[in-house]
């Protein structure tokens, strides 16, 4: 795209309506100039440079070139005739004078049904499958084409032509430069060798509804893709509707994980908060100052959460703190409650037991202030892998 | 992962939310602060007496909602609608107590369309929060975000239950 910005800066300076085509022309000239450079010696463009003095001869003599083109038929490549228009239209961009481009618009439409004529006969290959390989800015473009060509109604037809040789060329050439991105989209299989000669497909196409349509579908599935990696078990299932299943269930047991375990936590809040009242007349002050981040984030939560209820309790986090650190320091004991502790058998996942004990036994090794990080990274490591599961 | 960017004139508007959602919300650094931040809201949660673990849920979500920092519609829903959506529940609760399915049944009878794709998208949007009226591709992208926010939650919720009752165990 960066590389039709300029041409589609010079195209700016004509017409309007033949700007969207011009645009739209000037990026797939940029593209196969890339991808083509011989050609382009072989015809060279130095003379139709040469000042506006020569731009009626040139023209002329490249009407002549794009009648040779109708008459000959399949004789002659389509590539180069795309080329002269191309140069044509560039120079045109260079001069003001309108009624060189009105006449150069007669000819152009008669190359595009010329490409369309010509390219159609080797073979109609689906442009159906090349439309799924097309990036979605294309299609904004050419649908902007097509409003641009409704102005002018001779033009109409050719330009619906022309969006098909369009497209076709753009797709061909991004799957030129892009590779072999899904070439087995669609049943119909195009031949991979020689993308440059545009095979136009009429009707299905060149319907800017089912352009659309081909975008919204390429989004869904991709955006299907990446769910497919997040939920487990959905590689299985293929169609949307069976994966959309996998998908809901998924969500409906991380919604019922998440109520029975917001009701642990709601069960084992009460004691907190008697234990957390002792603590804050015993221990406020020796677990002030590393516990001054916790209190910053949590008054950030505060302004922008308002509906929890305010309780004002700023050095709640301290005597949380206090309570952890002494679980390290009683090594023992907090391993049998653990074990102990009959609420935490209701979950089904016994093996966050053996987790928690693991952790709890590296942690009585290492001693640091800022352990609870480090347990919860260290935890959440070992679950990350169990979840996967 | 080059086309997940759409064309030009939408790709100022949209972000690149889809690769980034997984490891945004898989990432340790997330994880920690989600932890710390739930720890916060649980001490200031009021337990009434019941509907506790409603409280805690609540407040966990709301907690999950921040941590996504607003670049999601389902972030933004729990944000904003939790009022509206406590409402909705509670009236749900009184509906359930009245009518136990009649009502709800009389209104699905009548199916309009038949495609179970387009069922399965309704119910999926239904769970989703704030993702009722939102196009498919869009909705599907929401999904992606909050399943990965999810995940976290429950690992999150998980851990800190067991170094919750580790801790409030011991010292009584």
């Amino acid at each position: 795209m960066n590389t039709g910005l300029p041409e589609m800066l010079h195209c700016l300076n004509s017409s309007t309506s033949e700007n969207c085509e011009m645009s739209v022309l000037e990026r797939q000239r940029s593209r196969l100039k890339q991808q083509q450079q011989q050609l382009s010696q072989n015809h060279p463009p130095i003379p139709y440079f040469n000042g506006n003095d020569h731009l009626a001869y040139s023209g002329f003599h490249v009407d002549q070139a794009l009648s040779d083109l109708v008459l000959n038929g399949g004789a002659m490549k389509p590539d180069p005739g795309v080329e002269h228009h191309d140069f044509r239209r560039f120079m045109n961009s260079g001069s003001a004078t309108t009624d060189f481009q009105m006449s150069s618009a007669l000819p152009r439409t008669v190359s595009y049904t010329a490409a369309a004529s010509v390219n159609s006969a080797p073979g109609k290959e689906s442009c159906k499958k090349r439309k799924a390989d097309r990036s979605p800015k294309i299609a904004a473009e050419e649908k902007k084409m097509k409003g641009c060509a409704e102005e002018e109604s001779k033009i109409t037809e050719q330009n619906s032509n022309s969006k098909s040789t369009t497209t076709t060329i753009s797709t061909s050439a991004n799957k030129n430069s892009k590779g072999a991105s899904a070439n087995g989209k669609k049943a119909s299989d195009a031949p991979k060798a020689d993308y440059i000669h545009v095979r136009a497909r009429r009707g299905q196409a060149t319907d800017s509804h089912s352009l659309a349509e081909r975008v919204r579908r390429e989004k869904i599935s991709e955006r299907m893709k990446y769910l497919q990696d997040l939920v487990p078990g959905c590689n299985k299932v293929t169609g949307k509707a069976g994966m959309l299943d996998e998908i809901i269930n998924y969500v409906q047991s991380l919604q019922r994980q998440v109520e029975f375990l917001s009701m642990k936590l709601a069960a084992i809040n009460p004691r907190l908060d008697f234990d957390i009242e002792s603590y804050i007349l015993k221990e406020m002050f020796p677990a002030c100052p590393p516990a001054m981040e916790p209190d910053h984030s949590h008054l950030q939560f505060n302004t922008s959460v308002e509906e929890v209820s305010g309780s004002g309790l700023e050095m709640v986090v301290d005597p949380m703190d206090a309570t952890l650190r002494r679980t390290i320091s009683a090594p023992i004991t907090a391993q049998q409650s653990f074990l102990n502790s009959s609420s935490l058998n209701q979950i089904q996942q016994v093996t966050w037991e053996d987790e928690l004990r693991n952790l709890y036994s590296m942690e009585y090794q290492q001693g640091r202030s800022t352990f609870i990080s480090q347990q919860i990274t260290g935890f959440l490591e070992a679950n990350h892998v169990k979840l996967e599961m | 992962m080059a086309e997940s960017s759409n064309s030009d004139a939408n790709s100022r508007k949209r972000r690149k939310i889809d690769p980034d959602s997984q490891t945004r919300w898989r990432s340790e650094a997330e994880q920690r602060i989600y932890s710390s931040k739930l720890m916060d809201a649980l001490h200031h949660v009021r337990r009434p007496g019941s509907g506790g673990h409603d409280a805690v849920r609540d407040a966990a979500d709301r907690v999950l909602a921040a941590s996504a920092r607003g670049r999601t519609r389902w972030s933004r829903a729990i944000l904003t609608n939790r009022l509206s959506l406590r409402l909705a529940q509670i009236n749900r609760k009184h509906k359930k107590a009245a009518k136990p399915s009649a009502g709800k049944s009389c209104s699905r009878k009548p199916a309009k369309k038949l495609p179970p794709v387009e069922s399965k998208v309704k119910v999926l949007s239904r769970l989703v929060p704030g993702c009722r009226k939102v196009s498919l591709p869009n909705l599907l992208e929401e999904t992606t975000d909050y399943i990965a926010a999810l995940e976290m939650q429950v690992k999150a919720m998980t851990f800190l239950t067991g170094l919750l009752n580790a801790g409030a165990a011991a010292p009584a």
